[in-house]
């Protein structure tokens, strides 16, 4: 570990002053970087490349922050380039959606939307729970959904951290767009409850919702292709509680699926890869999720579902990232951790068709060794070919 | 027994919220006694759905649509009961603890308990332990239902349970706990009253609860 200068953290991970050190791989003990995405391409088409690749879709700000010794923001893409490329992986997550990956709160284009177009009265833009869709829903019928800016989702400032990104980017290292947050922007904008009865009392409005949020998404990849160093498009949307499907089976085939099964067909159309994640039970999900095209499915919910299990069942049509649960990389020791990996790696590793992530994503609320004893398990038991 | 009570109990089981207020007008109109209607007709069907639910045979918004259906039926019913006749099975408060914010099985819960006849005090999200124990004191519930999503947030229900120990109220109330990283292995290490895995459950355990 670095050993830290004077005075930058107090308790945990969030750093308290302005100037600090700069810490790279050696700090760790971690391996010099060499990041090359064609390890991520050879991985999801069942093959072997030199080691299993690392992969998140969210490392959060904080953390980033205390692996590199100075502050990282939500819009310092040049700082969290210099983070994924120093921790060893092959791709940074940029999001291209109106809704990022995780809580929703102002970095999120939907929330810039809202607070400034929807909002009547001044005094509501100060407070969260007025503009977040953590707190509240904006379409709850047909009038709403007419008169939604809907336009404001597809305006050109969503893009820019994709195309200022590429300023950053090392050579081998190409981008993950975390996209296609259909089903959740869906019942988000209409409140849970509502957009579940309305899905059976008024099916049509909920089918135009999805419609056209499916339409914001679809137009936004037509963008994301031209550029050549986007190498996954990554729908990030939760389909499942712990115990099964949030909607029916027949629901998703209905109104999810034949939109995803359109944008992984465009994905690869234009040679880009299409990775899914999604928390929770997604047993009776899984032959739909191999005939949408998914390339990749992550994180394979610890709290339900095995690694193994999904890899005798559909290893040899899907590849998998994840799962060093969260809770344990909060509450467990640097050698549980080390023994986790190492059981991963051992279960998931030959034949290629996996990469190693955390249970749902990298949170400030897990202990920093425990990453960093992550990272450096990967490369102690995820070298090929395997014993 | 009204004789027309299982048509009334499957249009809730299957959500024909457009049939529902027709066949309660016949059922009122033919004398059918209200207790039973309400009791063996629409919370019956409500255990069914519970149960349907947690055997993945419907979904969140079946179970919904069903808990419509009913409140639709219930509509009607309940100015006809004198206000002494209109039995609540107990009172419970429900939230989530402080720093969660995710209130959808919550919800889900408190919706079937209401279905089941309990009197749900819903006091929303984010809660500290301070103020829980405050509005225990003040409703005096038969049941206090916690839930979290985060294990980050899973300890503040064990802050609450100390604090009502501190204050003396402990054995005044029944708790019931759940939420994603929540298990009975847990709820029993801190000293809850039981844990359910889903809002079918949930009503199960708040009626062996109040039974105690």
């Amino acid at each position: 570990m670095p050993v830290a200068a004077p005075g930058p953290w107090a308790a945990g991970n969030k750093p308290v002053k302005e100037e600090f050190f700069m810490a790279d791989y050696k700090d760790y003990g971690l391996r010099e970087p060499n990041p090359d995405f064609e390890r991520i391409r050879k991985t999801v088409h069942h093959q072997e490349p030199d080691r299993v690749p690392l992969l998140e879709s969210l490392v959060e700000y904080p953390v980033q922050s205390r692996f590199l010794g100075r502050e990282v923001k939500s819009d310092d893409i040049k700082s969290q380039v210099e983070f994924y490329y120093q921790a060893g992986y092959d791709t940074v997550p940029v999001t291209v959606s109106a809704m990022a990956f995780g809580k929703v709160d102002d970095s999120s284009p939907i929330s810039r939307v809202i607070r400034d177009k929807m909002l009547k009265d001044e005094s509501e833009k100060e407070d969260m729970t007025k503009w977040s869709l953590e707190y509240r829903s904006f379409i709850n019928d047909r009038e709403d959904f007419e008169t939604f800016p809907w336009e404001e989702l597809e305006k050109p400032e969503i893009l820019k951290p994709l195309y200022d990104v590429k300023d950053y980017l090392p050579e081998g290292m190409k981008v993950v767009a975390n996209s296609g947050k259909i089903f959740t922007l869906t019942w988000m904008l209409m409140g849970f409850n509502n957009f579940a009865t309305k899905l059976i009392m008024d099916e049509q409005l909920v089918s135009d919702v999805f419609g056209k949020v499916a339409e914001i998404q679809l137009n936004m990849l037509d963008k994301i292709f031209e550029l050549p160093y986007v190498g996954v498009v990554w729908l990030v949307d939760d389909l499942a509680f712990g115990n099964g499907p949030i909607i029916s089976p027949a629901h998703y085939r209905k109104f999810v699926f034949p939109w995803y099964k359109k944008i992984a067909e465009k994905c690869h159309e234009n040679n880009v890869l299409v990775f899914q994640h999604s928390d929770g039970d997604l047993t009776v999900l899984m032959e739909d999720i191999v005939d949408i095209g998914t390339d990749l499915l992550h994180p394979i919910d610890p709290t339900c579902m095995s690694m193994k299990t999904v890899k005798q069942k559909w290893g040899d049509r899907l590849a998998f990232a994840g799962n060093v649960a969260n809770e344990l990389l909060r509450s467990a020791t640097p050698e549980e951790i080390d023994a986790r990996v190492k059981y991963l790696m051992e279960t998931m590793g030959p034949g290629g068709g996996y990469c190693l992530a955390a249970g749902n994503s990298v949170t400030e609320w897990g202990k920093f060794e425990n990453y960093i004893a992550m990272l450096k398990a990967a490369e102690k038991y995820g070298n090929y070919p395997m014993k | 027994m009204y004789e027309n009570l299982e048509d009334i109990k499957n249009a809730i089981i299957g959500g024909k919220h457009d049939q529902i207020e027709d066949l309660v007008k016949k059922a009122i109109d033919a004398g059918a006694d209200l207790e039973e209607l309400i009791n063996d007709g629409m919370v019956a069907a409500m255990d069914v759905v519970g149960e349907k639910y947690s055997k993945n045979e419907i979904y969140v918004p079946e179970m919904l649509v069903s808990a419509v259906t009913m409140k639709k039926g219930l509509d009607l019913v309940n100015p006809l009961l004198q206000a002494d006749a209109k039995e609540s099975k107990g009172t419970i408060i429900m939230c989530t603890v402080k720093g969660d914010i995710h209130d959808i099985g919550k919800n889900l819960v408190i919706m079937m308990l209401q279905g089941a006849g309990f009197d749900v005090i819903d006091l929303g999200v984010d809660l500290s332990a301070e103020k829980v124990v405050e509005e225990v004191k003040r409703t005096k519930p038969n049941i206090l239902g916690m839930s979290a999503l985060l294990t980050t947030t899973m300890p503040e229900i064990k802050t609450v349970i100390d604090e009502l120990k501190e204050q003396g109220i402990r054995d005044s109330v029944k708790i019931m706990v759940g939420g994603a990283p929540v298990n009975q292995e847990w709820a029993d290490k801190i000293g809850a009253d039981g844990y359910g895995a889903d809002a079918g459950q949930a009503v199960d355990l708040a009626r062996r609860l109040v039974a105690a």
